[in-house]
């Protein structure tokens, strides 16, 4: 009974969320970019991403039908369930799905636990080896549970940005993971709104993780035994890789794609 | 009975103090260690003497060792860096999960790059024994084991001519730079943060440096000069780094890691300014001794159990960062946490000592 129930609440998403994305899919070049996240990730009412155009990543698309990801800060592996690929692997599968041609190079240089600080040198360092056209950077996790000051972090980041802008590289934060037990910890939120608003005023591509794991996790709670901590983390990676996918995808041409789906029905009372 | 104090031992146990500060990121003494003035680190200090201790094992260019037994003796002492690294792995993994536990945060797991030891077992274990998988902070001794393997190579080739050993080593130095040929990891997909192309070469410089003919000797003969030419140029590197003066790498020419700043790839720019380090700071090992002698038999004493002393400074460093965490420590939880485990490594080696000798 429940279970029936929560298919039916899913395709209602899938729907909702196909619906709203439809106009996307009829314009080509683009046949994958408007598909709708997968059910198990869809957060009604938060904005996974926000929406900025990647104007070097487009640029290296039109000149070179190639573009270069430099995946870096935290291990790309994360916390992805056992078998399924990473979430560099799923974006580079999904763009080259959805551009005919295109060639997508991800290169790896993820080291769990490194500061920001540390990460902001090496991406100097990556950018001249690899020359890539943008940087994924997972930021924020390891100075939060380090204790880095949330202000000298969102320095760190703010001029890691301007410097990649500089050198035509594009940049998306992936911000960080929800986990129950530090929804009230003031250093990790302190971190966390610190980054948003970096990524606000600079304009750069920021990939909500915590909220839509946030709000995932609220809607499972009363149709479900709710998800362990090990498993919404599971889904924050999964989810993140489908998010980010689409936003890349949608910020090639620099339109409105990540908006949130409709809130779900009202589910009726339990019996 | 334990050897005396000398600087071999006394500025590798000043490495091994500076690794386990420099391993809790974020705490307050980080910036007193000597990086913050350097280019080069206590990386680059401890890979050098691990180079240049093998000069006790190959044995006097007059009375050398027998090749079967120095061979055995490198191997043997490989192994027993693999094993010690492979029981300080799973002792990490188990306190991250512990912890992960008590303090019901799945974000532990992902610390230190450990995270795919839990959600990919299977080939992260075989990752582990293979040493293509490395936990954060926990790189330098693959790269040790690594260094041992080829030694017994180093020795024969340095009995053989020692021109030829610095060519090789230089050669495969510079071919890695150019090509930027590196060990990959596996099953994550990444790099060893220790490349051991590149760091093979200051391996071997340790290791040259301490003979008394070739580039030893000649260093000998001309470390005066040397010194002062050092002085300044370790001053403007001070400088520049205290300022937070970096070249931007992107403008240096082509093949760019022959001319920026890279700690994995272990650049000229490092090694030249860590050989000057050691140039003018092997100066001021006799006044210290003589006016310090405690500091010096302390860090001696550390150096001597350079193996044990890292090995629990990594199991320290990582249960500090936890402990960090767990009580969100400031300037006083660091002071104590520092204090606390040096003292804690220096009672371990001490007592290490007192049992050996008293065996």
């Amino acid at each position: 009974m429940r279970a029936g129930r929560r298919w039916r609440t899913a395709i209602a998403l899938a729907l909702a969320a196909g619906l709203l994305t439809a106009p996307l899919r009829a314009e080509p070049p683009v046949e994958t970019v408007g598909t709708p996240v997968p059910p198990e990730c869809l957060a009604p009412g938060v904005e996974a991403s926000s929406t900025v155009p990647l104007p070097f990543v487009a640029a290296a698309l039109k000149s070179r039908n190639r573009i270069v990801v430099l995946a870096i800060g935290g291990s790309a592996i994360g916390g992805r369930p056992y078998g399924s690929r990473d979430y560099a692997s799923v974006v580079e599968a999904f763009l080259e799905r959805s551009f005919k041609g295109l060639d997508v190079q991800i290169v790896q240089r993820g080291v769990s636990g490194e500061l920001g600080r540390d990460v902001a040198a090496r991406i100097r360092l990556e950018v001249a080896r690899s020359r890539p056209d943008v940087v994924f950077w997972q930021v924020g996790t390891a100075d939060a549970l380090a204790g880095v000051d949330p202000e000298e972090l969102a320095a760190t980041v703010r001029d890691t940005i301007r410097w990649l802008r500089d050198h035509e590289v594009d940049t998306v934060l992936i911000g960080l993971q929800y986990v129950r037990v530090l929804r009230e910890d003031p250093q990790y939120q302190a971190t966390r709104e610190a980054l948003a608003e970096v990524a606000k005023a600079e304009g750069v591509l920021r990939i909500r993780r915590y909220e839509v794991v946030e709000t995932i996790n609220r809607l499972q709670k009363p149709q479900e035994v709710p998800a362990s901590d090990a498993e919404l983390t599971a889904a924050g990676y999964n989810c993140m890789a489908e998010y980010l996918a689409r936003a890349v995808g949608s910020g090639l041409f620099g339109r409105k794609e990540s908006e949130p789906p409709p809130l779900p029905p009202k589910a009726p009372p339990p019996p | 009975m334990p050897r005396d104090a000398n600087a071999v031992d006394f500025w590798r146990g000043f490495a091994l103090i500076e690794i386990f500060v420099n391993h809790v990121p974020g705490n307050f003494y980080e910036q007193f260690t000597h990086k913050a003035l350097s280019l080069s680190d206590s990386a680059e200090l401890f890979v050098f003497l691990a180079g240049w201790s093998l000069k006790f094992v190959v044995g006097p260019p007059d009375a050398p060792a027998p090749a079967v037994r120095l061979v055995g003796r490198l191997v043997l002492r490989a192994y027993q860096l693999f094993s010690a690294h492979v029981v300080i792995v799973m002792l990490a993994v188990a306190m991250l999960a512990a912890a992960a536990r008590l303090l019901d945060n799945p974000l532990i797991l992902e610390w230190f790059n450990a995270a795919a030891v839990f959600y990919e077992p299977v080939e992260t274990h075989i990752g582990l024994v293979l040493l293509t998988h490395q936990l954060g902070y926990f790189d330098i001794l693959p790269l040790y084991v690594v260094l041992l393997l080829l030694s017994p190579l180093i020795a024969l080739l340095d009995r053989f001519n020692q021109t030829v050993l610095l060519t090789v080593s230089f050669l495969i130095y510079i071919v890695s730079l150019i090509t930027e040929a590196t060990f990959t990891t596996w099953p994550t997909q990444g790099e060893w943060f220790f490349n051991p192309m590149c760091w093979q070469f200051d391996f071997v410089l340790g290791f040259l440096f301490a003979r008394p003919t070739g580039a030893g000797g000649w260093a000998r003969r001309n470390l005066g000069w040397v010194r002062i030419v050092a002085i300044p140029i370790l001053a403007a590197a001070a400088w520049a780094r205290w300022y937070g003066f970096e070249l931007d790498p992107t403008l240096a020419p082509e093949p760019h890691l022959l001319f920026v700043d890279a700690k994995s790839f272990l650049s000229p720019i490092r090694v030249m300014q860590f050989l000057l380090l050691v140039a003018a700071f092997s100066a001021v090992y006799p006044t210290i001794a003589r006016f310090v002698p405690p500091l010096v038999s302390v860090l001696s004493l550390l150096g001597r159990n350079s193996l044990l002393v890292f090995c629990l400074g990594s199991l320290l460093s990582l249960a500090l960062q936890i402990g960090r965490f767990a009580v969100r420590g400031g300037i006083a939880f660091d002071t104590a946490a520092v204090a606390g485990g040096l003292l804690l490594l220096y009672a371990v080696a001490a007592g290490h000592e007192w049992l050996e000798t008293s065996r």
